[in-house]
């Protein structure tokens, strides 16, 4: 049995809010909700979610850690969060507890993509951001999924199952879209769109990382880590060895968590 | 069928006593149109969301045809028009959009139409013509304003409201902030960073529909405008767009007509092509 | 001996713009010295003077980011696409790179190569004045060639003389005849050869041995001459704008739903590189050279009459209007050019009061083949008046 306080991360993202509850090194529930613009209503509901999934009550908690970029706005009621952890520290934290021999996270969230190196003691070396021209690749990828008519699971199955090698604008996620579509009117398979879809948000991501050094080993997190697509076509684009993490979409959350007091 | 996606028919007409049937598929990047003509009169349009084009434009005129015996096989002539409008398995002829556009805005809106803005999911267009609604200019537009209207619908999703809510909300606010108008990517991102300003969601939705009309305008205002104003394409009936646009460009459009959805005015100049070349003489060319 | 038809000699020059890079080393190989360049402003004559094959950059076509870190997004996709060949190592073997002062974007690749693609201490980087149509505009070139020389002495360790440079002048100058007349084919109503054709062979020019190249444009000239036109000829298209390498678009524009012909294509990679002469005979080489390329048809980033804030570009496709006749009139530029779209604001309204359509098609590496072809196939019937 896990001795330990029991704490929760909340990861109030652009696209999606997360909440874990933890205790010890154990991990006791979770929950996603859609963010949209009651960060405040999102966060309480991510709450209530990941408490149910762990069979915790609130009266148990010691303390609620948030992370993410409206981190800041779960200091009111009824959260009334008082511990917030930066992105980078949580993302670094939340890596290293998954894997023990990371030492750089590529995190690829809803709006934005980070990279962060850090050391054995998940203290950070170095962080990169995407630039703003490749704002917004998971929503980018919702809406191509939608396009396609498909979850977005079965966009990654898809593009596993392309044959030929087509691409798409690689400026940003609009000009891709609109050659995305032009793809598919010139009766190109589908197949192959969604390829060239996930291979345009791969050499986003890699654009990004020739800006800082990585080091081994890599692990991917944040929500499109789940898209097997787009993992194919990283480590090529790296020229490096990748791995996923569990849980991808909730690094950040659990290392709100390990940041504060947690692991204890 | 999705609540986007709707089909209606003329019942008063029956197709067996027509003498021509034509029909005009319009498959667009979000949305595929059919509009099916009974000797020039409108007997079935149907709108439909987009996937792949040729199952979408089997799923259009399905569902144009649903409350009919009238098959496909039986109309007489079919002109493809849109962007995917070569792997539309059926019809005769394609012709663009552009064209399309420009005789179906003139038969909707009259022979006062000069100016046709066709404001759809992926593209927008400008189209200059004549009274005759023969296409004399166009511009489409450029990469940085591609997929305005799909980005509707993807800001929509993210602020949690419908897509049809969303414009009428715009037209709540008289002040809120400015967000980049030159580009969907950055303004899509600015609307998101708004949240932690604390802008209420109404400003914000307001703040991108200002945004998206200004980007638009600047298109028209490129091309350059001659009145009569119609605006054509899904974004026609977003009020917070064309609430800016016309008042961007100092110009009212002409008021959309109870008979016809602005966003099957492709649809319809195909289908009055079709009817044209499906007579014995030889089109204008 | 082979009787070669023109199809054949089109079809060689057309392998050579499928790869480039072989054509390039197989030079090499026979002991040449090559000199890449990424602008038509670089005084070639110089460089063949010297000894050197002078061989232009152009693009792959690949749809990559990695030149994000190295340049700004907003940077023309050519601009991005030649870095990119700079970085990935394709142009190794080249002895000298060369460019001149001329849009920032093809400035930004050439540091590119310079920096990061290992080219540091073998290229150079010519100043070259952007207005060209002033007094001191000649002199300011005389100087910059000068130095130009002497840098080219240095490097291939001989001196370049009078004679040298003469017979280079020679050379191109008979290059630029040729390729004139094979674009003057299509002033006819039906040519023996097509736009897209006359577009690749020009394309290969720009990188060949000029030797091997006037041989193989006078075969192809005079069998043109025999031939009878390959019709039906259908709506006549004229192409005006950036640099495109993209031959894919080319091949487009002649399969349409309609019968369209392109007959014109003013660029930097067609008739903008070679539509004029450098003086012959003169004494001071330089200095012809420097008469020669000022009479250029100018590169919107070079084209400032000043006084009069009029453009010498559109004296010149006013010309091509009158001579060549086409009915519609398509703008080709990268996106986020910014000199190629400013002269179509100002060339709009002149095409406008000819009461020739025209639209305009946004460069990429890739190509919305849809897109494009709607636009195309709007402006055919605009041309045709095509109505219910």
């Amino acid at each position: 049995m896990n001795k330990g306080k029991i704490l929760v991360g909340l990861d109030a993202g652009h696209v999606n809010t997360k909440a874990i509850i933890m205790k010890g090194q154990g991990i006791l529930g979770y929950g996603t909700v859609t963010t949209g613009f009651d960060v405040v209503a999102a966060a309480e509901a991510a709450f209530k979610g990941a408490l149910e999934t762990a069979g915790v009550t609130r009266g148990e908690l010691a303390e609620i850690v948030a992370t993410g970029i409206f981190r800041d706005m779960m200091k009111v009621p009824p959260l009334n969060v008082t511990a917030t952890v930066p992105d980078y520290m949580a993302d670094a934290k939340g890596a290293l507890f998954l894997n023990k021999n990371s030492r750089t996270v590529i995190d690829i969230g809803g709006n934005i993509h980070k990279a962060i190196r850090y050391d054995q003691n998940g203290n950070l070396l170095d962080v990169i951001q995407n630039d703003k021209c490749a704002d917004g690749l998971g929503i980018f990828y919702t809406t191509m999924a939608k396009a396609l008519g498909v979850s977005e699971q079965e966009l990654s199955e898809l593009a596993l199952k392309s044959t030929k090698h087509v691409s798409v604008a690689i400026h940003c996620a609009a000009s891709a879209e609109s050659e995305a579509i032009d793809l598919m009117c010139q009766g190109v398979d589908i197949a192959d769109v969604a390829d060239a879809i996930s291979r345009f948000m791969g050499e986003r991501v890699a654009a990004m990382c020739t800006c800082m050094s990585l080091a081994q080993e890599i692990v991917v997190a944040g929500g499109l880590a789940k898209s097997k697509a787009l993992l194919k076509h990283l480590p090529g684009l790296l020229k490096q060895d990748v791995s996923v993490l569990d849980l991808p979409e909730y690094v950040g959350a659990i290392g709100a968590v390990m940041s504060y007091e947690g692991g204890k | 069928m999705s609540e986007h996606e709707y089909a209606l028919m003329n019942e008063q007409l029956d197709w067996k006593k027509a003498k021509a049937i034509v029909a005009g598929v319009d498959v667009g990047a979000v949305s595929s149109k059919v509009v099916i003509l009974l000797d020039g009169q409108p007997y079935a349009v149907s709108h439909v969301v987009t996937r792949t084009p040729k199952e979408s434009a089997f799923k259009a005129i399905d569902a144009a045809l649903a409350k009919t015996d009238l098959t496909l096989e039986k109309i007489q002539y079919i002109v493809r028009t849109g962007r995917g409008r070569t792997q539309v398995p059926f019809g005769r002829e394609t012709i663009s959009e552009i064209a399309c556009g420009a005789a179906g805005a003139v038969h909707i809106w009259g022979q006062s139409v000069r100016t046709v803005l066709d404001a759809g999911g992926q593209s927008c267009k400008v189209i200059h013509c004549t009274e005759k609604g023969r296409a004399t200019a166009f511009l489409w537009n450029d990469k940085c304003a591609a997929g305005i209207g799909r980005s509707m619908e993807a800001f929509a999703d993210l602020v949690k409201k419908e897509v049809n809510e969303i414009g009428n909300i715009a037209l709540q606010s008289d002040q809120f902030p400015k967000l980049s108008d030159f580009c969907t990517v950055y303004a899509q991102s600015e609307a998101l960073d708004l949240i932690r300003s604390k802008v209420p969601v109404e400003k914000v939705i307001a703040a991108y529909h200002y945004a998206m009309a200004k980007r638009i305008s600047t298109l028209v205002a490129r091309s350059g405008m001659k009145k009569d104003f119609v605006i054509i394409g899904g974004l026609a009936k977003n009020p917070g767009i064309i609430n800016w646009v016309e008042s961007n460009l100092k110009v009212s459009r002409l008021a959309p007509k109870p008979e016809w959805d602005p966003a099957v005015a492709v649809a319809l100049g195909a289908a009055l092509f079709a009817d044209a070349f499906n007579k014995p003489q030889q089109f204008d060319a | 001996m082979m009787n070669k038809g023109p199809d054949t000699i089109i079809e060689r020059f057309r392998s050579i713009t499928e790869n480039p890079r072989e054509y390039a080393k197989s030079l090499q190989r026979k002991g040449q010295l090559l000199a890449g360049y990424m602008c038509t402003h670089v005084p070639e004559e110089i460089l063949y003077a010297a000894g050197m094959i002078p061989v232009r950059i152009l693009t792959s076509h690949v749809s990559q980011a990695m030149t994000r870190s190295y340049m700004h997004e907003t940077y023309c996709s050519f601009s991005h696409d030649c870095a990119y060949q700079g970085l990935a190592h394709h142009y190794d073997f080249l002895d000298l790179i060369v460019t001149s002062s001329s849009c920032i974007h093809m400035g930004e690749a050439f540091n590119v190569w310079v920096r990061f693609a290992g080219f540091q201490g073998k290229s150079f980087l010519m100043p070259y004045p952007h207005i060209i149509e002033t007094k001191p505009a000649a002199a300011f070139m005389v100087e910059s060639f000068g130095e130009f020389k002497q840098f080219l002495e240095k490097f291939v360790k001989k001196s370049i003389t009078d004679e040298d440079i003469e017979r280079a002048i020679k050379v191109y100058n008979h290059t630029r005849r040729l390729l004139k007349r094979l674009w003057e084919f299509l002033r006819r109503e039906n040519p023996p050869i097509t736009g897209p054709e006359v577009a690749t062979v020009t394309l290969a020019s720009q990188f060949m041995d000029k030797q091997e190249c006037n041989q193989l444009l006078e075969q192809l000239v005079q069998r043109l001459v025999a031939e009878s036109g390959k019709g039906p000829p259908g709506v006549r298209l004229m192409v005006t704008g950036g640099a495109c390498d993209d031959l894919r678009i080319f091949d487009l524009i002649e399969h349409l739903d309609y019968d369209a012909s392109l007959i014109f294509v003013d660029s930097c990679t067609a008739t903008r590189y070679f539509w004029f002469e450098v003086p012959e005979g003169r004494p001071d080489k330089l200095q012809a050279i420097a008469e020669g390329y000022i009479g250029r048809i100018p590169c919107p980033a070079k084209d400032n009459v000043p006084g009069t804030g009029e453009k010498k570009r559109f004296r010149f496709i006013q010309q091509f209007i009158e001579e060549y006749k086409p009915d519609g009139v398509i703008f080709l530029y990268q996106r986020f050019c910014s000199p190629q779209p400013m002269d179509v604001v100002a060339l709009k309204p002149i095409l406008d009061k000819l009461g020739i359509p025209s639209t305009e098609l946004e460069l990429d590496s890739t190509v919305p083949i849809t897109q494009f072809s709607t636009q195309l196939e709007a402006l055919v019937e605009i041309i045709r008046g095509v109505v219910p």
